[in-house]
């Protein structure tokens, strides 16, 4: 193993069906190229996005959990996004405060037409997430 | 200062009236001092019930209990049950009623009044006892006297031996209420709301995470705390999920697709999920009676989750759980002003 060689986080995102997933769509057909760390989990809504999504995820080896949906008030389902944001910054806090590292989740909004805010995105997460190593705080033990 | 005679009255009077069908109260229990919850349902056995520092339970999880026998019996009762409800009691009563797990005209909520001498700390007690063990406990102004096994007295102020979650008790007397015994102490706060937990996050981030680690390891998923709580009524936990029967005739795709997020194994891992789950689950709807932490058998200290959530509700979305019956509940409404910094 070389020392150049980078570790390669694993990163869970939850996309929304309506905006997040298209963004990611549109990134892909307009080839932007980004990261191909995220493995995407298309929801109906992020409202719909339970913390134990997030931490099931983490306990099954994910490094970074990523939720994106759409912008505030152009949610599909009105107000799911609003509901999914004050749920999960009480996930981001308690999360934190546990002493998990607070760049493992991360939350965006990103609507259809935003591709290339997409793939910003992603890339920054993948960034920030690669000094941190492997996430084995509470990842289960399989061994 | 509230006088035992009264709440005996009070719950001997209803019952001989008829206007409730049961009285949930304190009696003294069978190990030491320590008292015992009890539903008494005749006159007579008002004078059973007891009122000193042991009395920490929190008695609406009976309310809950007595709903679940209520649905399985499939029958109605007409009247309403009493409650004696100590402030935090009585705030977890309001959150039971602002769910719908039951409505107002079928409690009868008769309060105490802490009046600044809370409950007991059984571990802080021990201490200060050096081991003696004591048979009987009473209040007596700011203090508490303890009877010991060779039948002398001794008298502790209050304030040492009280448990913490007391010393950080912002409302000691419960507002609501159909009738109420005791003073009116609010306003008083021994200790900084919060401030074992303040004190906690002075810690760095890993060493946070030793610490929590180390609880995490220790938890033996012995659900205590989960089964004092009453606001935890749910009847199939989802971090425990025992309700699909394994027959012969399951399938393996069958087991195989039952969703289990978190395991029931108690490692470190499962233990994180469980207790995050559960802090999730409880976020604007404890009311901080500390419970979990008093019946857990590893000294987990719970309460620093709990009230994590609930400075967070407090301080970041305005809400106080257990404030009101009318109020929409935390996780289920949302202002537009929230939080939003923190999302790319």
């Amino acid at each position: 193993m070389s020392d150049e060689q980078v570790y390669e986080p694993k990163v869970v995102a939850f996309l929304c069906k309506w905006c997040s997933s298209a963004g990611s769509d549109l990134a892909g057909v307009s080839r932007i190229q980004y990261p191909a760390n995220a493995t995407p989990i298309q929801v109906m809504c992020t409202g719909g996005v339970s913390p134990m999504y997030v931490l099931s995820a983490l306990r099954k080896g994910a490094d970074g959990v990523l939720v994106s949906g759409c912008h505030p008030g152009d949610c599909h389902y009105i107000e799911g996004n609003y509901l999914a944001r004050r749920k999960l910054h009480l996930v981001k806090e308690l999360l934190e405060f546990v002493g998990i590292e607070p760049n493992r989740f991360r939350m965006s909004w990103v609507s259809a037409a935003e591709g290339g805010k997409f793939a910003q995105v992603v890339r920054d997460f993948v960034e920030d997430l690669r000094p941190l190593g492997p996430q084995d705080k509470v990842k289960a033990d399989r061994s | 200062m509230i006088n035992l005679k009264d709440i005996r009255d009070t719950a001997r009077d209803m019952l001989t009236k008829g206007e409730v069908r049961a009285v949930i109260g304190w009696q003294q229990g069978s190990r030491g001092m320590a008292a015992e919850p009890v539903v008494i349902t005749a006159p007579e056995q008002a004078d059973s019930l007891v009122w000193n520092p042991t009395c920490y339970h929190n008695l609406s999880l009976y309310l809950v209990n007595d709903k679940k026998a209520q649905a399985h019996s499939k029958q109605k009762p007409t009247l309403p049950i009493a409650i004696i409800a100590k402030g935090c009691d009585a705030r977890s009563t309001v959150v039971l009623m602002q769910e719908n797990y039951f409505r107002r005209d079928e409690v009868y909520i008769i309060g105490v009044s802490c009046e600044g001498t809370g409950v007991v700390d059984e571990h802080k007690l021990a201490v200060a006892l050096q081991g003696a063990q004591p048979t009987a406990a009473a209040f007596e102004g700011e203090d508490y006297v303890l009877t010991l096994a060779d039948g002398s007295e001794k008298r502790l102020s209050a304030r040492e031996v009280m448990a913490d979650r007391c010393l950080e008790c912002r409302e000691p007397f419960p507002k609501e209420n159909n009738l109420v015994l005791g003073e009116d102490k609010t306003g008083r706060s021994l200790e900084a709301p919060f401030a074992a937990l303040a004190r906690f996050e002075q810690k760095s981030e890993a060493e946070r995470w030793d610490f929590w680690k180390h609880q995490f390891e220790r938890c033996i998923r012995c659900f205590a705390c989960r089964s004092v709580c009453p606001m935890c009524f749910c009847d199939e936990c989802v971090v425990d999920s025992i309700e699909m029967k394994v027959v012969p005739a399951t399938t393996a795709q069958e087991k195989a697709d039952r969703v289990r997020w978190i395991e029931r194994s108690a490692t470190t891992a499962d233990n994180f999920g469980y207790h995050m789950t559960r802090a999730m689950h409880l976020a604007g709807r404890c009311i901080d009676c500390g419970e979990c932490e008093r019946v857990c058998p590893v000294n987990i200290p719970l309460r620093l989750l709990n009230n994590k959530m609930e400075r967070e509700a407090r301080e970041r979305f305005g809400y106080e759980p257990g404030a009101s019956i009318g109020a929409s509940s935390l996780v289920a409404s949302f202002r537009d002003d929230d939080p939003n910094a923190f999302i790319r």
